[in-house]
């Protein structure tokens, strides 16, 4: 029905946020190499400039968040591993303890019986045509 | 006015079962306001009346009715209220007192933690704070800034629609303070048991509020899939007991939500709890109104029995 309107206007709304540096270390983060800046912006969904994300590289890059090295003509970027490893013991410490201590942090993913694990998957496998339900 | 200070607890009792079936049909955010104000009204409406209730008995004391020149004898005749109840809600209201006190301790101790995590993560990344972990794990932390933790290991699970999906939706916790609601609902629970269900319900109507949000950012299915891949990807963290029991965030019933359209305003069930709390701030105003009337009584027949001045 509306969808297409409704990703049309959405697209916009993302790019105000500041959440585009977000999803460029997620991006980085998630790759197996390092990345140029062409190849984020491609991955990103190529509606962005190229200045854009080169702007938003230069950022991470100067707040040590990643590092880069030539790569031909061009830099290629990864995400800094340090400080996240030191991150995550963190987190863990404060997790394991848990009781009120974690009941503020709000979080994505919820736990599933197995009967909803399987009538989830269930909903996976259908077809993506009208996996869109009513 | 045994009746008028027997209403609020009748209310607050509809408004706890009520409130979260409700919630599960409007749109999250309404609900989320809803339970949360509606849930502090009540909360401090029954408090205030056990209050009330208990006041007419302590009142009776000679050391009270000097103080506030009344006569206590005037007072336990023309009280309508039971001793036995009257001293039940000083009970009641002494154990709530102290069940409300230990949880806002907790919370406040909670926040504070959260607060200095937030701050402790590594500030590089902006908003987001990667860690390095396989497991899959995704939080808001509240702080000044607030921030956004991501494993690497829920990273590399998902596309990168479905990673600004995961990103929109924590983002949304923080920008909408969702840790203040749940503070509120965990608050009223513990002055109120009535209203246990509605700390639950918060916790759901928040994640679906951030589910909302993130739907707006992108296709309302990406955000489906997104928390599917998650749920049901491979090497799960074992969650914490504690953890469970508050953040039971019911998957399911998120994703099928996210797959229908989203849920429009009935007028009918928002105008309901409306009128449930305003019904019980009104029923606690009368309470007091009819509770201050008793006093006036006590307080002439004080006057009456000493001799006038002149």
């Amino acid at each position: 029905m509306g969808r297409a309107l409704a990703v049309g206007a959405t697209v916009s709304r993302r790019r105000e946020s500041g959440g585009l540096e977000s999803e460029v270390l997620a991006l980085l983060w998630s790759a197996e190499a390092s990345l140029t800046t062409a190849e984020v912006v491609e991955a990103l969904g190529g509606d962005l400039a190229y200045t854009t994300v080169q702007t938003i590289l230069t950022r991470l890059h100067q707040k040590g968040a990643v590092q880069r090295e030539q790569a031909g003509r061009a830099h290629a970027y990864t995400p800094v591993l340090d400080e996240a490893g030191l991150a995550a013991n963190r987190m863990r410490a404060v997790l394991d303890r848990g009781g009120d201590h974690t009941a503020v942090l709000a979080r994505f993913l919820g736990t599933l019986s197995p009967d909803e694990e399987q009538v989830l998957s269930q909903l996976i496998n259908r077809p993506k045509s009208t996996g869109g339900g009513r | 006015m045994l009746a008028s200070m027997g209403i609020p607890f009748v209310l607050s009792a509809v408004f706890g079962v009520a409130a979260p079936r409700f919630a599960r049909r409007l749109p999250p955010a309404v609900a989320t306001w809803l339970l949360s104000v509606g849930g502090l009204v009540s909360a401090a409406g029954c408090a205030v009346v056990l209050a009330l209730l208990g006041f007419t008995l302590i009142g009776q004391s000679p050391l009270l009715a000097a103080q506030g020149h009344w006569s206590g004898g005037a007072l336990r005749r023309a009280d309508p209220i039971p001793v036995p109840v009257a001293f039940l809600a000083v009970v009641l209201l002494v154990a709530l007192a102290v069940r409300f006190a230990l949880a806002a301790v907790r919370r406040l101790r909670a926040l504070r933690e959260a607060y200095a995590l937030a701050a402790a993560l590594p500030a590089a990344g902006g908003e987001l704070a990667v860690i390095d972990d396989p497991g899959l794990q995704a939080y808001a932390v509240p702080g000044r800034p607030g921030r956004i933790v991501v494993s690497t290991g829920l990273i590399r699970a998902l596309d990168v629609d479905q990673r600004r999906a995961v990103l929109a939706h924590e983002r949304a916790h923080l920008t909408h303070g969702h840790h203040w609601h749940h503070s509120l609902g965990q608050l009223a629970a513990a002055a109120n048991p009535l209203l246990h269900r509605v700390r639950g319900a918060i916790a759901l109507a928040t994640e679906r509020w951030a589910d909302e949000d993130a739907a707006t950012t992108c296709r309302r299915d990406t955000v489906a899939d997104a928390l599917t891949r998650a749920a049901t990807a491979g090497t799960r963290m074992p969650t914490p007991v504690a953890l469970l029991a508050v953040a039971a965030t019911d998957v399911l019933g998120r994703v099928t939500a996210l797959r229908a359209p989203a849920p429009r305003l009935t007028l009918w069930r928002v105008t309901t709890l409306v009128a449930l709390v305003a019904a019980t701030a009104a029923a606690v105003l009368l309470a007091e109104h009819d509770t201050e009337r008793l006093f006036e009584l006590a307080q002439a027949a004080y006057r009456a029995s000493r001799p006038q001045p002149e």
